[in-house]
This record gives structure tokens, sequence and C-alpha cells, in this order.
């Protein structure tokens, strides 16, 4: 028979902070450990360099606007041009909020607070959401307060400012579901790197070959659904549905509606999946 | 060579899930071959196309890194290295046992369903389907010692290396020319090149440097990582 005895430790009196309070440090504590900041200079490297490399193109782009007086900034197609970049952040920061609390089974520790599986699980998509968010966004911000600064002719291209900003959100939350549900299949960093950036090029690569196949036999109507296994160019493609850009591709895509049930498709499932796995991992 | 070191290898590289990593692109590869057979666009030129992009171009240097870092590098991370090394065996042996898995797995996974995929599409013309998966072999087994190195010489042997496929030979590779002399798929393509008649297939880099750098890499490759290991500090660098 087992019992609870007070041995005298003093209780605690201070606040209740709550579940609210959890949550946002846990956002908090993920989105830093993905910049690794509070940690060696050896962890922001890789996040740093990455989000370095996605403000050249605005740079640049900026650059020739003041000296050639071009105008011609894609804000709508920027995340299809730096995908590979995107990716590779998705890929190598994903398991640095997955891998750790399953690996070293701290979960029950987690769960003993005030705060739920789903609270948890929602932590990590809302802080790897938020970086890939920023890590498209500021770049998009860059370029368009270089486009009011060195003011070329033609009235600025805010709508196309804010339909990427809209793209980029929605392409946080896909890339972040997606990468964040792989990259929990395995408790090793390493492997979930090489998980999600397979998937990614499996994906890119079936793309290509399908749509250069049938663009080939002159199928322009079933090529056209190829680009849709590419997340880049699904997202791509809600947004020329719903705001009426210019495709990236340069070619078109199917009617928009489909695009859109796809994307919330995935997204769903793939936020099943992870909530499922972290389900799996508090059971024991 | 040691039989037990490789038999521990394979169990950590294949066990559960993790095969399963390796089965997805050789699955995608095959996949596309029925299906671009299916539709009857089963030419030569959709084939050379097939085994450049996906082949050579992406699958080989993927599981060329999962399989060259998958060997040593979830080891050293999780400390159960230590285990080996501190066993009386050569750490050189070492190295080269885990560099003749890491090849073995890569021409199981990437040379044969390479062969296959050619085949299913074009059959044996033009020596298409004997040069690509002679060019994913030699290609694979220098990926096997190039990353077994990155994964004995950092923690972010994996980031690194896909920065390195997709980055140096993939981006770079596309725009710079003198990019590609420095790239193992180019080389990997140079053989398949040398083996086939085909008239779609062009590659950049000479034979006679292909070669060479394939050797340099691969010999170099593992006689360093032996050499790391031998340097290795049991109580780590954290």
């Amino acid at each position: 028979m087992s019992e609870i005895y007070d041995i005298g430790y003093r209780h605690y009196e201070g606040p209740r902070l709550g579940r609210a309070h959890a949550v946002r440090a846990l956002i908090t504590q993920n989105l830093r450990s993905i910049f690794g900041l509070g940690r060696r200079a050896r962890s922001k490297l890789m996040p740093f360099l990455l989000a370095a490399s996605m403000l050249l193109l605005p740079v640049v782009s900026i650059a020739m606007m003041a000296m050639l007086g071009r105008n011609d900034i894609g804000y709508t197609n920027y995340p299809v041009i730096m995908q590979a970049v995107i990716a590779i952040f998705l890929a190598s920061q994903s398991p640095t909020i997955t891998a750790p609390d399953l690996r070293f089974k701290v979960l029950p520790l987690y769960l003993s607070r005030p705060v739920s599986t789903l609270d948890y699980v929602a932590a990590k998509v809302v802080a790897m959401a938020t970086a890939l968010f920023a890590l498209v966004a500021l770049p998009l911000t860059v370029m368009y307060a270089g486009e009011l600064l060195v003011d070329p002719p033609g009235p600025p291209h805010t709508k196309e400012y804010v339909a990427g900003l809209v793209t980029a959100l929605l392409l946080a939350l896909l890339l972040s579901t997606f990468g964040l549900a792989l990259a929990s299949f395995t408790p090793r960093r390493g492997l979930g790197v090489a998980s999600v950036i397979a998937v990614y090029l499996l994906a890119s690569a079936v793309s290509t070959v399908l749509f250069a196949t049938f663009e080939s036999m002159g199928r322009a109507d079933v090529a056209q659904w190829a680009w849709l296994v590419n997340p880049f160019f699904l997202v791509d493609s809600v947004q020329s549905w719903l705001f009426g850009t210019t495709p990236a591709n340069g070619y078109t895509y199917p009617a928009g509606v489909f695009s859109a049930l796809l994307l919330a498709a995935l997204l769903g499932l793939s936020l099943t999946a992870f909530i499922l796995r972290y389900r799996k991992a508090a059971s024991r | 060579m040691n039989g037990v070191v490789a038999g521990i290898t394979y169990r950590a590289v294949l066990g559960r899930r993790r095969i399963l990593l390796l089965i997805l692109l050789p699955l995608g590869l095959v996949g596309l071959a029925v299906l671009l057979r299916l539709v009857g666009s089963a030419d030569e030129r959709s084939a050379v196309t097939l085994m450049q992009s996906f082949a050579i171009g992406t699958m080989l240097p993927l599981l060329g890194l999962i399989a060259g870092t998958g060997v040593i590098a979830p080891e050293i991370d999780d400390g159960t290295v230590l285990h080996l090394l501190s066993k009386p065996i050569s750490r050189p042996v070492i190295a080269q046992t885990k560099f003749a898995v890491a090849a073995s797995l890569l021409a199981l996974f990437a040379a044969l369903p390479t062969f296959v995929a050619a085949w299913l599409l074009v059959g044996g013309e033009s020596g298409i389907a004997t040069g690509f998966t002679v060019g994913a072999l030699c290609g694979g087994i220098a990926y096997a010692a190039l990353f077994l190195l990155l994964g004995v010489v950092t923690r972010h042997a994996v980031t690194i290396g896909i920065i390195y496929a997709l980055v140096w030979e993939g981006l770079i590779g596309n725009f710079v020319p003198g990019a590609r002399q420095f790239s193992v798929q180019q080389w990997a393509r140079s053989i398949a090149d040398q083996l086939s008649s085909s008239p779609f297939l062009a590659t950049d880099v000479k034979l006679s440097f292909a070669v060479p750098a394939l050797i340099v890499v691969t010999v170099g490759g593992v006689l360093w990582a032996g050499q790391r290991l031998r340097a290795y500090s049991l109580t780590g660098d954290e």
C-alpha cells in the first residue's frame, strides 16, 4: 500500500501562470532552438547562413532597380525561385525541435504540467511556421521597402506584396506540418534531415519528369497536374487562383479549387500524423 | 575488413524503419520508369533524361548521403562509437569496413534500380542501361567515401552533404561550368557517356579527369576517415 507523505517541504505559493503561458513559453523555446539562439555558435551558423542567402535576391533586385531603373521584382514567384534554400532550411531545422525530446524521452515531464499533447504539438507547428514565414516574408518586406525607397516609375506593387505574404503564410503552414511530421518519425537528427530532404527531392523530381513526359506527348491538360506534386508549385497554384498572379512555372495550373483542396488535405493529413506520433510517444 | 563490425553496421542502417528511407527513392525511380512505359513514351531520350535528372542527379547523391553518413554518424552522435573504438580493432580497418558497407548498400539500392529502370525503358539499347549502372556504381562508391569522411569530421554531416549535393552540384553546377569539374555526379555521367553510344547524352567532364578524380576521392576519403578515427578523442569535442 502506497501513500503520499507530507514530509515538510515548503509549498509553492507563487502565481500559477497556467496553460496559455506554458504554451507561449514552449513556442518561444522552439523558435529559439530553430535559430540556435542560446546555443553554441555552430548551431547558429546553418539557420542564419540560409536566412542570409534568402536575402541575396532582394538585394540584387533592389540594386538593379536603383541603377538600371528596372521594375520587375518577383514578389509572387520568390518562394518558387528559392525553393532549394527553403527546403534545406526546413530539413536541417525541423529535427532540432523534434529529435531531442523524442530521443531523451522527456515527454512525460512536459505533459505533467498543465500542457496537453495537442498544446505541445501546436507549439512546435506554430514555432516552425513562424520561422519559415519569417524566412520568406523578411526578404519580401526588404524588397518592398526597397521599392518604396527607390520609387521606380509606375505604381508600387502593393497587391503583389500582399499576395506574396499570404502565400508565404500558406507555404509556411504546409511545409512546417509536413516537415515536422516527417522528421518526428525518427529520434535521430541526421535521419530526420535526410528523410525530409529525400521526400522533397523525390516530389520535385517526380513532378519535373512527369511534366516533361506529358508535355512532350502533347498532353498539356494532363501535364499541368504534374506541378501539384511539388509543394512549392502547389502553393503557387493556390496563389494564382486566389490573387490572379502569373504562374511561377510559366505554364498553367489546373483549376485552383483542386489545388486548394489538395493543400487542405495535405495539411490535415500531416497534422494528424504529427499529433498521432506524439500521442504514441507520450503514452510510453 | 571486420565481419562483426560490418554486421552491426548493416543492422544499424537497415534496421527498423530506416530501410524505408533507402527504398523510397529507388521505388520512385522504378515507378516512374513503369509509368513512362505505360503511357508509351519509353524512348531513348526520356530514358536518358530520367537517368540524368533522377537516377544520377537526385537519387545517387541522396542515397550516398544517407548510406555514407548513416554507417557512422548516428553512432558518433549518440556516443556509442566509444564502445566500437575501444575494442582492439585498428581504426582504419573500422573506417574501411564502414565504407565497404556503405558502398555495397549503394550498389544494391542505387546501381541496381538504375539498371532495372533503364532496362524497363529501353532494354539494352545503345548501352544506356549498362552505362548508367556502371556510372551509378562508381559515383556511389565515391559518394560513400566522401560522405563517410564528412560523417567523421562534422556533426552536421547531413546538412553539409545536402548543401554540397543540392547547391554546389545542382544549382552552381548548372550555371558555372567550372563547378562541374568537381562534382561526383558529373564524373558518374562521364563514365555513363563512355559506355553508352546514345546521342542524347553529353558530358562536360573528360573521362581522363573523371576516373582519376573518382579514385582520388574514394581512396583519399577512406584513408582520411581512418586517420580522423585514429585521432578521435574519446572524451568528445563538446
